[in-house]
């Protein structure tokens, strides 16, 4: 689906609208990279075509129907005999859409390259992971994934391709500006101004170093930009308009997880969630670089000859080098977590000088059961919260997550059955001491 | 009923055309070697299904495709068996509008190679189905556990290998639309305990009261250990019927749901109710003592003296097991009970009362017991 076309007109400048039919030469595309951000849907576009330039005027043509072109942002530079070639204004006109005209001025007869660069929106990039977790849950091969889909009404074909993770600010969507065809001030706005790179969330990004097959013996090139990471596949590729290529990133055996439950009520109500924990560091045998945000199937193999389980599916967070990460994979009824209330007594009773209750402290008994069904250790995460002003009592240990909330992190073995008990004393009214 | 699913693979001469191209029809469509289907994840369901493919040295396009069938293409995987090192996924494509992928696969030797592809499919629904049949004197049952497979995902599954996360996999043919039962589970004589339980928050207290016969919930109790021969794995949800023996034959006595049981904790059927137990509960003290009130002469907070009586009458010829669930708000101690108690938590306690056959009238089952809630002032919580 070529949509993107380019002409040289005749010499002679035309006024009207028919004389863009007067075609000299339809130079094509020598080379094409696209660097394709993840943050927006925004791609960057550069190309370089060949075009054969007479002495003295020329007219040029780029017209681009049916495709996602950000018209503000096409740019046209001579790589070749560059000041000899020189841009007199640029054209777009009157009725037409998606198409402009380059007045060029070439002091140069003959074959000029040239570099075309323009955004483009409907190409995207996103990471995936696959977690196949071993049956005791203590080590998995993670491998990751770029998937790139191209729906910007145009083919680029044999195109190198750079992805870049990091969040770039856009003041107006390269989407909407496609779609007016012509440069046109927003309302509001007297100009149009397109910052990229202003700002990116902590930390640089982009990991998935992308690893073509050895057989193409591709390389990848990974530089660091800023606040983003750049990493460019080796080789080129073709992704055709309306498809999807998935590439493999990187694949690492052995990367040691701690399968982990957690039972917090307030956020993830009365079942137990599970979670699969790992480490992006050198000692998980990851760590090269930061994993961009993505999803994430997670599979586990239970029999001798590696049968899959599907434990879950997640999205995990941009996760820089060094970063602890969860992946939370939906609830397990085979770990039970289910507290109650064993007793209650309301005492310290306190009278103002009317006779009124003024203060009152509670005390309640929690039992907390906990059972694992499953026949591998498991390590559990419970997460209480009190309000007011309270005192925790309990043989069990316990750790203080912030001002209201503890912890209690435990293992359980395989089939084990235990509870979890501790007191809840809580001072109301005047008996409050904090 | 006609595979809907199709699985091509493209040689390697053909696959040098530029990939929007590459949607030639198949050159060879490698039957399955296995298919593996697991239940275990309650939310999925997992297909797994290894084909044999020659291939040739270099790249070759491998084509995957569905129609009528609802897979989740984001969880196809595949996997190399023979040579997991060796033969290697370049990448993954997927065409505009279509249910297909294509994987460029490179080889570095013309072979056969097993590849393992899976996915999660839409449309099979399982179901986990108990029929129980109890003996007359209701002390054991036989209980069958049974897998109902609903296969509506618009594939075939042949000669496929189920598993539900225990036991051993099952190997069976389910079609397209087909239903299957299979039989997962068999325990004969597998004990069971007869309660029945009146609950003070959920029937009346006095049935004289009742245009009809109260009914008390009747349960079966079985628990999931190896003294009943269960212990292994954890129950899971499903519908459990129950029937019972008779002279010819069976009757049948209730149904209910099944909730989830882990080993060693016990599952509670709700099975009907019996009319043969008349549970008559009175409130014989109610009293405020231990006024506090303030200078305007109004009570601020007291103590609550209650003292319960319940009358129970039990017109079978058999003995019967009732629970007694009581509901006990606030902040309170027991003074005197005449029999014991179980709490259950806070606000609950339970009286499990063995009730002799015929014990009705003066041979009743008379339960007192004395209450005392303290520090009231009427906002006393009864749940947590």
């Amino acid at each position: 689906m070529k949509r993107l076309f380019i002409i040289l007109l005749a010499a002679v400048c035309l006024p009207n609208a028919q004389a863009r039919i007067n075609v000299t030469s339809l130079p094509g595309r020598d080379s094409v990279q696209l660097t394709i951000y993840n943050s927006a849907d925004l791609t960057l576009v550069k190309e370089t075509r060949t075009l054969t330039l007479k002495k003295g005027r020329n007219r040029l043509e780029f017209s681009w129907a049916g495709t996602l072109i950000d018209p503000t942002s096409v740019e046209f530079r001579p790589i070749t005999h560059a000041d000899e070639v020189e841009i007199l204004d640029i054209r777009f006109p009157p009725r037409v859409t998606n198409t402009l005209e380059w007045n060029i001025h070439s002091e140069f007869a003959g074959e000029v390259k040239t570099e075309i660069r323009y955004f483009t929106s409907g190409i995207t990039w996103n990471a995936d992971y696959v977690c196949e977790a071993n049956a005791n849950e203590n080590q998995m091969t993670f491998a990751g994934n770029v998937r790139i889909t191209n729906r910007s009404g145009e083919d680029y074909p044999k195109a190198q391709i750079r992805l870049v993770v990091g969040v770039v600010r856009l003041v107006e969507k390269i989407i909407d500006l496609a779609r007016q065809g012509q440069p046109a001030p927003p309302a509001g706005v007297s100009r149009p101004t397109l910052e990229t790179a202003t700002r990116a969330r902590a930390g640089n990004a982009l990991g998935a170093a992308l690893r073509e097959a050895e057989e193409r013996q591709n390389e990848v090139v990974k530089e660091a930009l800023g606040e983003y990471f750049l990493y460019t596949v080796g080789g080129r590729d073709t992704i055709a308009n309306g498809w999807s290529k998935r590439l493999p990133s990187f694949n690492t055996a052995e990367v040691p997880i701690v399968s982990y439950y957690k039972y917090e009520k307030e956020r993830y109500g009365a079942g137990v969630m599970r979670f699969y924990k790992f480490k992006n560091d050198e000692k998980s045998k990851l760590g090269k670089e930061p994993l961009p945000d993505g999803s994430v199937m997670a599979f586990r193999t239970v029999t001798q000859d590696n049968l899959y389980n599907f434990v879950g599916r997640t999205a995990v967070k941009y996760i820089p080098i060094d970063e602890e990460v969860e992946m939370q994979l939906g609830n397990d009824a085979e770990v039970r977590i289910a507290p109650k209330m064993m007793n209650w007594q309301k005492d310290a009773i306190h009278f103002d000088k009317n006779g009124n209750v003024t203060g009152w402290t509670t005390k309640a008994t929690w039992q907390i059961e906990l059972q694992n069904s499953k026949s591998i250790p498991v390590t559990i995460d419970i997460r209480r919260t009190f309000p007011g002003d309270w005192e925790v009592a309990t043989e069990d240990k316990f750790e203080k997550v912030d001002a209201k909330k503890i912890k209690f992190v435990l293992q359980l073995n395989p089939g084990e059955k235990r509870t979890l008990n501790y007191t809840l004393t809580t001072r109301h009214g005047t008996n409050a001491t904090k | 009923m006609k595979v809907l699913k199709t699985f091509s693979i493209f040689a390697a001469a053909l696959m040098l055309t530029d990939a929007a191209q590459a949607r030639v029809k198949l050159v060879a469509l490698p039957a399955r070697a296995r298919v593996v289907v697991s239940l275990a994840n309650l939310q999925a369901t997992l297909v797994e299904e290894e084909r044999i493919i020659t291939l040739q040295k270099g790249v070759n396009k491998i084509d995957f495709s569905w129609k009528g069938v609802s897979i989740d293409p984001a969880s196809i995987q595949i996997r190399m068996l023979d040579q997991p090192g060796k033969v290697k996924v370049l990448n993954t494509s997927y065409p505009p509008n279509e249910q297909a992928l294509i994987w460029e696969i490179a080889s570095p030797a013309a072979s056969a190679e097993r590849m393992r592809i899976s996915y999660l499919l839409q449309g099979i629904t399982r179901q986990v189905v108990y029929k129980a049949t109890a003996e007359t004197d209701e002390t054991t049952l036989t209980l069958r556990n049974y897998l109902r497979i609903r296969n509506h995902s618009g594939e075939d599954l042949d000669k496929a290998e189920i598993g539900i996360g225990y036991g051993a996999n099952f190997k069976r043919t389910v079609q397209h639309q087909e239903t299957i039962e299979l039989l997962s589970e068999r325990i004969e004589k597998l004990p069971i305990k007869k309660i029945l339980t009146w609950d003070s928050k959920q029937l009346p207290w006095d049935p004289e009261y009742e245009k009809k016969t109260v009914g008390i919930p009747l349960n079966y109790v079985i628990k999931n250990d190896k003294a009943s021969k269960l212990g292994v794995h954890t129950l899971l949800p499903g519908k459990v019927r129950i029937f019972i023996k008779t002279k010819e034959g069976v009757a049948f006595t209730g149904e209910d749901w099944g909730g989830l049981t882990p080993v060693d904790r016990e599952m509670k059927l709700y099975i009907g109710q019996s009319r043969e137990v008349k549970v008559v509960q009175r409130k014989t003290t109610d009293e405020r003592v231990n006024l506090r009130r303030n200078n305007g002469n109004r009570v601020v907070m007291w103590d609550q003296n209650e003292v319960y009586k319940v009358e129970i009458q039990n017109f079978k010829t058999t003995p019967v097991t009732l629970v007694v669930r009581e509901h006990i708000p606030g902040y309170w101690t027991m003074i005197e009970s005449t029999h014991k108690y179980d709490k259950k938590d806070a606000f609950t306690i339970e009286y499990t009362l063995e009730l002799p056959a015929k014990s009705t009238g003066d041979k009743n089952t008379t339960l007192t017991f004395n209450v005392r809630r303290k520090n009231v002032q009427g906002n006393e919580p009864s749940t947590y």
